[in-house]
């Protein structure tokens, strides 16, 4: 018997008003994701690949449809409720890292952690595993200012981690990264699903990238095109 | 010839680069924000990240820019405070207790304007008196001074021992006084700052009155709220002005607090419809009326300390309007992984306030040591005497400062509220 979806979006539709024109971002997105996914989106500039992840990661809301992630309809919680919400249920990956340079890589892990009721010691145990996990558990003492670009995306990636969130998204995780750090970021990415079973939904524009997901979503003036699963 | 050695130039340029990277880094060092810096950091790394370290490490993130801010505001603070003490000094003479049973009776028209000696049993007779005697300013120049900073009192000297109870004299000098008509009485602070020791003789160039006085120090005296006034025999102004029945004003001490109302109205009716109305007042009340000769020193001052107020309210929101400015992409990538608004709000609000705080106790700090240990007496010739930073003006000072801390929070925060993830997201670095 196939999981029950995590995500599950139907009719979505996201309408930006640009000065007196309305710009459609999404016009009427329907599909559904099931745990342990690795979903990659793909399509050209302004097609509303970028909007769709950040409605589903409750950091942007639709003007019309719904998006349930894990039974709960995210459009209908309030602000407070929305951090809340992302906190415990969302870990989040930007092309530009988005660390605090001023922090070192184990602090930076941290921070979301800092809104959770851990003690000092679970939370210390918890950057120490995110860490190992993406392999930095020796830079944790590290100024990320100090890092290369592929080390700063994996203290990202555990940073999203750490609160064992079960969707991951990442926006253009490998843009700003050269060949061989992008296939790290990729592998680990991909292990977080397959092994971790955790939810990625990865918006990139890079082929190769796109080959690690285990389902391809291809959209267009914010339609949904294609829907090409490989597993 | 070598193109490896280096030029002269060069080689004279060195020490001064040394000096200045020394200076640079001394500079550093001495900084309070580069020590709470690490000592921040060192309680990261021991007891883990909190919320209010890192708005330690944010705050003090750029140290320039937050030296430069907590030092505008010191100077501001110390201004501020400064400006209110020199108004406090100004508009509030210095009193004591004994000052508070002393009242002046002067000439209802002027002060200027001379009341007739034979008033002197009326006013003895009055219920509550205790002691009287005349009381005129000779306002002479002392030696080759063209402006002198002290005061000079012709008085009784038998009846004027009871009015300045307070006064701390040398055994057996009083009454070298009393007896020696040339004699003079002397504040301690005055005899101080001309070095001047009894037996000495003092010149005095009258500028009221068409007389000279050469007076001999007799005595000296000290604990009063004002150690620096010179008194002399009225006997001897009588004789040298050859005028013998009038006197400038009338020093009168009463038995308590209490009876001083009703002394100044009984003084006050006892000359009413005569030649020489009185008009009777306390003697910080006679202070206060010189005070406002120098004009409206209180909205002078009022006004410069709105000026440098404004003036704080402005660098600081202006710096901390760009401190978040350039952060506000972090500020939404810490709304997306699930800080709230008013967690934003107070990281803002404590930033705000700290580089506030310390900038007022650095500010008002270094003013309440400033003028605590400099002697503005010696430096202003005796025009400003105490100029004391008290309590009330420091926490007026504090509380100005945090308000403002407070005030520069608001608009990067309602900004940072506003402003969705995915706006902030979008914001260059």
């Amino acid at each position: 018997m196939a999981a029950a979806p995590i995500v599950v979006i139907r009719d979505l539709t996201k309408i930006y008003r640009q000065g007196d024109i309305d710009v459609t971002a999404l016009a009427g997105v329907s599909l559904d994701i099931t745990p342990g996914e690795f979903v990659v989106l793909m399509g050209p500039s302004g097609s509303g690949k970028s909007t769709l992840l950040h409605i589903l990661a409750g950091i942007d809301r639709p003007t019309g449809g719904s998006v349930k992630v894990q039974g709960i309809e995210v459009a209908n919680l309030n602000e407070s409720q929305l951090a809340d919400w992302r906190n415990q249920n969302v870990g989040f990956v930007f092309q530009s890292f988005n660390l605090i340079p001023v922090l070192t890589a184990a602090e930076n892990v941290e921070l979301p952690l800092l809104l959770t009721a851990l003690s000092r010691s679970e939370r210390r145990r918890q950057v120490e595993t995110a860490l190992s996990l993406v392999g930095l558990a020796d830079r944790g003492h590290h100024r990320t200012d100090q890092m290369s670009g592929g080390q700063q995306q994996r203290v990202a990636i555990a940073r999203a981690l750490v609160t064992d969130p079960a969707l991951i998204v990442a926006d253009e995780p490998t843009g700003n990264l050269d060949a061989k750090s992008a296939s790290d970021v990729l592998h680990i990415l991909q292990s977080l699903s397959r092994s971790a079973g955790k939810t990625v939904i990865m918006v990139t524009h890079d082929p190769k990238a796109a080959g690690y997901g285990t389902r391809e979503l291809h959209l267009e003036k914010g339609e949904l095109v294609e829907n090409v699963s490989k597993a | 010839m070598s193109t490896n050695s280096p030029s002269p130039f060069r080689l004279l340029a060195l020490p001064f680069r040394w000096l200045w990277v020394g200076l640079w880094r001394l500079l550093w060092l001495g900084n309070p924000l580069t020590w709470i810096e690490w000592g921040t950091r060192l309680w990261v790394r021991w007891f883990g990240l909190s919320q209010h370290s890192f708005v330690i490490v944010n705050a003090v993130r750029n140290q320039r820019r937050a030296t430069l801010t907590v030092l505008s505001v010191a100077v501001s603070c110390g201004l501020l405070v400064t400006v209110m003490t020199l108004q406090r000094e100004l508009t509030i003479p210095p009193e004591s207790e004994s000052a508070s049973l002393r009242l002046i009776a002067r000439n209802k028209v002027s002060l200027a304007q001379p009341l007739p000696a034979k008033q002197m049993p009326l006013i003895e007779k009055v219920p509550g008196v205790v002691a009287v005697s005349p009381f005129t300013y000779f306002g002479g120049n002392f030696r080759e001074e063209t402006i002198t900073s002290f005061a000079q009192f012709a008085v009784d000297p038998v009846r004027f021992r009871d009015l300045i109870v307070e006064g701390k004299v040398a055994e057996g000098d009083y009454e070298d006084f009393i007896r020696d008509r040339t004699a003079c009485f002397v504040g301690k602070d005055t005899m101080d700052r001309y070095q001047l020791k009894v037996g000495d003789r003092m010149k005095f160039t009258g500028t009221f009155y068409p007389v000279d006085l050469d007076l001999k120090i007799a005595a000296v005296y000290t604990g009063t709220v004002d150690d620096r006034n010179v008194f002399f025999h009225h006997k001897l102004l009588d004789e040298l002005t050859g005028d013998l029945g009038t006197v400038g004003t009338w020093y009168v001490r009463v038995a308590s607090a209490d009876v001083a109302n009703d002394v100044i109205a009984r003084i006050d009716q006892a000359f009413e419809n005569s030649s020489a109305e009185v008009r009777t007042e306390t003697e910080r009340a006679f202070q206060m009326s010189f005070m406002s000769m120098l004009g409206n020193v209180k909205v002078l001052t009022m006004s410069i300390s709105a000026v440098v107020v404004f003036t704080l309210v402005l660098v600081t929101i202006s710096t901390m309007s760009m401190a978040i400015r350039e952060r506000f992409r972090e500020l939404a990538v810490l709304k997306a992984i699930g800080f709230q608004r008013r967690e934003l709000f107070g990281f803002i609000l404590a930033e705000s306030f700290g580089l506030a705080a310390l900038g007022a106790f650095l500010g008002i700090g270094g003013a309440w040591l400033f003028w605590g240990h400099i002697n503005l007496q010696k430096l202003t010739g005796g025009f400003l005497i105490y100029f004391e930073v008290t309590p009330r003006i420091m926490a007026t000072g504090g509380i100005v400062a945090a308000l403002l801390g407070m005030l520069a929070a608001i608009g990067p925060s309602i900004s940072v509220a506003r402003t969705s993830v995915v706006e902030g997201l979008k914001t260059l670095d």
